[in-house]
């Protein structure tokens, strides 16, 4: 394992906070992770991004599944704090564009 | 690979994004990948690429966050090997101002996308780097060092040194690799313990002397540049590196095996032609005596 998954809350809103290499060899942990978050009825889900060093095209698709998922349920999955790595491939990838980010910090709510 | 299709996802509007104005790391990257530099890089990179539409532009953009956080001028080279997949096509549409995409029409190999990516860079310094970011791009500065200071001409990444930390690689391809090494050093004398990685550091002088008489273009190239180097009297420095297998790698290894094998007897035939001569002079600070 080189990334770290940790899920923070229950209910309507969670977090799930990543840290290390998001790459293809962790990517069903995370789908897998964030599948249940759904399944258990969380709607607004916020994937803490901060210290993610590295994120590849298979996590990038991992990350495009699950908020194409949240949004049929009617929620979303929220970025938070994207490093800067990460916060580049998702500007060249265009992925910025379909994804809401937020920034972090206390009061910063999850919902759009 | 995955295909990313975000066809059928409603795009929230800018405001609702919530976007911040960034880092000043964010801001760097910005201005860098919006405007010509105005002055001769510092560093190159260089990134070989075969049909790397899947891998590209995650390895460019952690490569370029690392890069422009560092502050100095630096460009990027993609050197495409002729690729039938859209890699040239979706690094061009970037439009990316200090990016320079060097095309061929035939697949010629490895070797030869690193030397016409080398041969085109115009830094102090030159990394050439893997396309499928298997070396974090965080380690530049553990190759870059010891070249600046003058410790060495040329910084080797490797995977055997001690300290290095290799994640993923298969117990099958760990033994191929401890195999090849030691035919690497009884049959060539070179004391590295990983001749392969594909993250390595030149200085200026080092390259031009390497890559005009560097004739392998496929998967050896690296053990024929550090041999070239070592008859050269160039002084090379191994670096221990974090690695991480890579899904997808190109690396196959029996294939690979024995075009390594033979391209051994390729470099000793090079060499005993006299092939390499150009590169053969003595370095700064040395004679032909030492």
């Amino acid at each position: 394992m080189h990334l770290d998954i940790e899920t923070v809350g229950t209910g309507n809103q969670v977090s799930m906070v990543l840290a290390g290499r998001f790459d293809a060899h962790e990517a069903d942990p995370v789908l897998t992770g964030l599948n249940r978050l759904l399944d258990n009825g969380a709607r607004i889900i916020g994937l803490d991004l901060q210290k993610v060093e590295f994120i590849d095209s298979t996590g990038l698709a991992v990350l495009t599944r699950v908020m194409k998922r949240a949004r049929e349920l009617g929620g979303d999955l929220v970025l938070v704090a994207p490093s800067t790595p990460v916060r580049v491939i998702l500007e060249l990838t265009a992925l910025d564009r379909a994804f809401v980010i937020r920034d972090s910090g206390p009061g910063v709510p999850l919902d759009r | 690979m995955n295909k990313i299709d975000t066809a059928h996802a409603p795009a929230p509007t800018a405001e609702a994004l919530g976007l911040t104005s960034g880092s000043e790391e964010l801001e760097r990257y910005r201005t860098w990948a919006t405007t010509s530099l105005g002055v001769d890089p510092v560093i190159s990179v260089v990134i070989p690429a075969f049909n790397e539409e899947e891998r590209i532009l995650p390895t460019i953009g952690a490569i370029a966050s690392h890069l422009c956080s560092r502050g100095e001028p630096w460009e990027l080279i993609i050197s495409d090997d002729g690729s039938t997949d859209r890699t040239r096509e979706i690094v061009g549409e970037l439009g990316l101002a200090n990016t320079t995409v060097i095309e061929t029409a035939v697949n010629t190999g490895k070797g030869g996308a690193v030397r016409r990516g080398v041969q085109a860079a115009r830094g102090h310094y030159i990394l050439f780097a893997d396309a499928d970011q298997a070396t974090p791009i965080e380690q530049f500065g553990l190759l870059l060092d010891p070249v600046r200071s003058g410790e060495a001409d040329i910084a080797v990444g490797s995977r055997a040194a001690t300290g290095a930390d290799v994640i993923g690689k298969s117990r099958g391809r760990r033994l191929l690799s401890e195999g090849l090494r030691h035919i690497v050093r009884i049959g060539f004398g070179l004391s590295h313990h990983d001749t392969q990685c594909g993250f390595k550091l030149f200085s200026r002088d080092a390259a031009d002397r390497l890559f005009p008489v560097q004739r392998i273009n496929g998967f050896s190239f690296d053990l024929e540049l550090l041999f070239i180097a070592s008859r050269s009297g160039l002084r090379v420095t191994e670096v221990a590196v974090r690695w991480f297998d890579s899904p997808g790698s190109t690396v196959q290894g029996g294939r690979d095996t024995v075009r390594f094998l033979r391209d051994l007897g390729r470099i000793r035939l090079n060499d005993a032609l006299g092939r390499y001569g150009g590169a053969c002079r003595p370095t700064a600070g040395q004679t032909e005596g030492d």
